[in-house]
């Protein structure tokens, strides 16, 4: 049927009708168009990340763990919220600190919230999907990173 | 197409963030008044890290122009909305586990999919599933153990479920 056909029909029997699929490199295009809208964004977190890998070291962060379970856990989850990179460096710094003695709780939350939280990427996030999502999808996050981590080494424990 | 779709397609993208930036910009300013070394590393890290990433923006842009070519509105809803059902838990536990990448670079895909009516709750389900890295397992393993990854991972899983669960209540 023609197009201009098919502008003159009626609504309701327009709607039964399914729309003829546009072409792959249109839709590659606005897809492109939409991805390159956000390229301040992207551009503005990695200087971001750049500027807290160099602020911020490793070593710094280790200094933060005093040997206390309940407060350890508190800080690594924190720390690993403010670091960002690789998390093959989450892994590695953790297995150094589990063997300086920090307990396996603050070990496994500081490994867990380098991935899923990140306070570098919160301006994004509230840009892309609104301040409401944002607050309550790390507050599930943060609470999430916590709980996980304890019920892991407490598990743990009960399996050695 | 209409002409005003096409037209939106052609002309400049409405840049988002602009703000942000600025900001970032200005204090990599303040840091090169005060540290030209630091700031000048922090700028070749940010760098290399945005080379680095080029390949995975351009493969989120494929997928994102595949999921919009391939699925119709309905179908988005039918897979990721209201009714998806279990199907939909799944699918975003799996997306999430799989997915490659730092976390921002998949922000523009969840965003066009929320539009086209995602579900929030799988959205939180998706970007607590990536804490289970598939690449990096066997250095997990070497670091920490078989068991503790098992453990590991086991509570990550269960925990997007909870979290998904949560977040469509509180959004109710």
């Amino acid at each position: 049927m023609k197009k201009k056909e098919q502008q003159n029909m009626p609504a309701g029997q327009r709607a039964g009708m399914v729309e003829p699929r546009p072409p792959f490199l249109l839709v590659l295009k606005r897809s492109s168009r939409m991805f390159l809208s956000m390229a301040p964004l992207l551009v503005g977190i990695m200087g971001l990340v750049g500027l807290v890998q160099t602020l911020v070291t490793p070593e710094m962060l280790a200094l933060l763990f005093r040997g206390r379970p309940v407060t350890d856990t508190l800080v690594g989850t924190l720390a690993g919220a403010a670091a960002t990179g690789n998390p093959v460096v989450s892994y590695l710094l953790g297995g150094e600190l589990l063997q300086q003695g920090i307990s396996l709780y603050a070990v496994t939350a500081f490994v867990l919230s380098w991935v899923t939280l990140g306070v570098i990427q919160l301006p994004m996030e509230a840009e892309m999907f609104g301040l409401r999502f944002m607050l309550l999808r790390n507050l599930l996050a943060l609470g999430g990173t916590i709980l996980v981590a304890v019920l892991t080494a407490f598990t743990m424990q009960v399996l050695s | 197409m209409s002409r005003e779709e096409r037209r939106s397609a052609n002309g400049p993208p409405p840049f988002r963030g602009r703000l942000f930036l600025l900001l970032v910009v200005l204090a990599y300013g303040v840091l090169l008044r005060h540290d030209a070394s630091a700031a000048l590393l922090a700028l070749r890290r940010g760098g290399l890290l945005l080379f680095r990433l080029l390949p995975v923006f351009a493969a989120v842009i494929l997928l994102i122009a595949l999921v919009n070519w391939l699925l119709r509105p309905q179908q988005i809803v039918r897979w990721l909305g209201r009714e998806s059902g279990v199907r939909g838990w799944l699918l975003a536990l799996l997306a999430g586990v799989i997915s490659h990448g730092p976390m921002y670079a998949w922000y523009p895909m969840i965003s066009d999919l929320r539009e086209r009516g995602g579900r929030d709750g799988l959205v939180v389900v998706f970007l607590f599933a990536r804490c289970i890295k598939v690449p990096l397992l066997p250095l997990m393993v070497d670091s920490f153990g078989l068991r503790f990854t098992l453990v590991l991972g086991l509570y990550i899983l269960a925990g997007s479920l909870v979290q998904g669960w949560l977040m469509e209540r509180l959004q109710r």
